[in-house]
């Protein structure tokens, strides 16, 4: 459904990606891990269209062209992100957080449905509706901002580092939720540090370093591979 | 009853310079563009309300269905064709100000050139409603009232229409956070250039509503655009209630002020206040936050 063909962008003369080629098929949970810097939130923002991929690049979802797209476009083409930090406004509530994520003109008529999902995807949000977003937790604001995006009807969410800042518990609810958002239809494309956890919940990922792909896999054979297991998941190297 | 006159003149006039700073703190909250020509296009409003009355007999309220439409629809022309280009071509928030800044100051000068020629430099003024209500034995003009009444009926729909529709929440969204917005599926442009003609419709609202009760020249603009971006500065930028409470107080100032003191003195007592909120509260009373 989403096709990353060869997508290279840079920040002025730096070369944040060079030729990555990516795919997440439809209903399918991906995870991309990789070191700090290492340009995983960089692509999101390209699929975004909120950074320019370089000519030669290919961007496509569901057979649509996103690259050269407004960001706004891309929410109505069916992709929406909540990018690291969140990106929720913290001086409106969470309703009407959740109903601007119902802001583009695919998801307004399904908005009643859409909340719907969302409180039963969080339900710690529903007797939160009248809060003010800046005054909860960190990991309730992650679920407001996950509800945002869930608003807006999408048909793939970009996900860039959920977990960042949230206390264990937080973070284990965070991941539950994450495994429910299959059942909604909703493919997830996601960058975590969490690699145990992230792999536990997700079919297939895909290792990022200095812009590029090196390595790819099913989520079980990444667990079990030994250089994923020594740089990821911190297992001491075989003697 | 000098108290209860510098109490009313006050609120009336505070009235009105934050309807006056409610389009200003759209504009440079939403739209993020510092308005230098702000207050010519209230002069320039005020004259197509004088017009419209002394030439086509059509009075202010009626005025204001043709002018405002005309500068909403001039702002938004503006804003796309002379300032978009700006904001693509600025890197961040600052060098966005500096641009909007010299380029509104070129704006300032066409549009007085253009008042300034049609009209000439005198002083004008025409009287729609002459009545005076006597309110606990201070006079107060029923034109001044009758300007403040609509400017409050304006305020109130604006604010509404910020606070409970889903296009001002997006208005609101934008001026708290652009890129969020965008990931919101919200146009920012489109977003912008509606906040930035709002903000031109309201300004052309308030000159033709002080045109009802106040003398006025083609270089007057200055005068108001300075009291405005006091207003919203003191008031927090994009932050309706906070150019509201402003606009009173910074009213309210000046009356006691001329009343109490000396007229003369009433701008000097505007910057002192501008001042001392700088200094106590760099980000304004309500600090910056949406709406
Ligand atoms: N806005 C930016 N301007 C310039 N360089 C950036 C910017 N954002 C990221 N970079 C650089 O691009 C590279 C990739 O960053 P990023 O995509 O944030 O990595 P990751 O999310 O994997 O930690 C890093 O070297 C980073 O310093
Ligand atoms: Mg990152």
């Amino acid at each position: 459904m989403l096709e990353l063909r060869n997508v290279s962008a840079a920040y002025g003369q730096h070369l944040a990606l060079q030729g990555i080629d990516l795919t997440v098929h439809e209903g399918e949970m991906v995870v991309m891990l990789g070191a700090n810097g290492a340009g995983k939130s960089t692509l999101l923002s390209v699929i975004a269209g909120q950074v320019p991929a370089r000519r030669g690049s290919g961007v496509s979802m569901a057979g649509i062209d996103l690259l050269g797209l407004l960001p706004h476009r891309v929410v109505e083409a069916g992709v929406a992100l909540v990018p690291e930090g969140r990106g929720i406004f913290g001086a409106m509530t969470v309703r009407e957080n959740l109903l601007l994520g119902a802001y583009p003109k695919r998801a307004r008529a399904e908005e009643r449905c859409s909340l719907a999902r969302v409180m039963t995807l969080f339900p710690k949000l529903e007797e939160r509706l009248g809060q003010v977003a800046g005054t909860m937790s960190g990991g309730e604001q992650q679920m407001v901002a996950i509800g945002r995006a869930l608003m807006s009807a999408p048909r793939l969410l970009l996900l860039d580092e959920p977990s960042l800042g949230l206390s264990p518990l937080m973070a284990g609810e965070l991941f539950k939720a994450l495994e429910r958002i299959r059942e909604i239809d909703v493919s997830v494309l996601f960058v975590e540090q969490n690699a145990r956890k992230s792999l536990a919940i997700a079919d297939r990922g895909y290792l990022i370093e200095n812009g590029t792909v090196v390595g790819e896999g099913t989520a079980a054979a990444l667990l079990a591979d030994d250089s994923v297991q020594q740089a990821y998941l911190g297992v001491a190297k075989r003697a | 009853m000098a108290f209860l006159d510098a109490l009313l003149n006050g609120l009336t006039l505070g009235g009105m310079y934050a309807l006056v700073a409610m389009g200003l703190t759209l504009q440079y909250g939403v739209a993020r563009i510092m308005n230098l020509s702000y207050g010519e296009f209230l002069i320039a409003a005020a004259f197509a309300a004088y017009w419209l009355f002394q030439v086509q007999a059509i009075n202010p309220l009626l005025a204001l269905l043709l002018v405002v439409p005309v500068a909403f629809a001039a702002n938004w022309l503006i804003y796309q064709i002379m300032l978009h280009p700006l904001v693509k071509r600025s890197r961040n928030r600052g060098e966005l100000e500096v641009n909007s800044i010299l380029a509104t100051f070129g704006l300032l000068f066409v549009i007085q050139g253009l008042v300034l020629l049609l009209f000439g430099s005198n002083y004008f003024s025409y009287t729609y409603i002459s009545n005076v209500f006597i309110v606990a034995g201070s006079p107060l003009a029923a034109d001044r009232l009758l300007a403040v009444a609509v400017a409050v009926v304006m305020g109130s729909g604006l604010y509404l229409l910020l606070m409970r529709t889903r296009p001002g929440t997006a208005l609101r969204a934008v001026s708290v956070d652009p890129r969020a917005a965008q990931l919101a599926g919200i146009d920012v442009r489109a977003a912008s250039a509606m906040a930035f003609a709002l903000g031109g419709g309201l300004v052309a609202a308030s000159g033709v509503l002080v045109s009802m009760f106040t003398t006025f020249n083609a270089s007057m603009g200055v005068v108001f655009t300075m009291k405005a971006l006091i207003v919203v500065i003191m008031g927090g930028a994009g932050h309706l209630l906070g150019a509201l409470t402003a606009g009173l107080i910074l009213g309210l100032v000046e009356s006691f002020v001329a009343v109490y003191v000396a007229p003369g003195l009433t701008l000097a007592a505007t910057f002192a206040l501008f001042l001392i909120v700088l200094l106590v509260r760099p980000t304004g009373m309500m600090g910056r936050a949406g709406a």
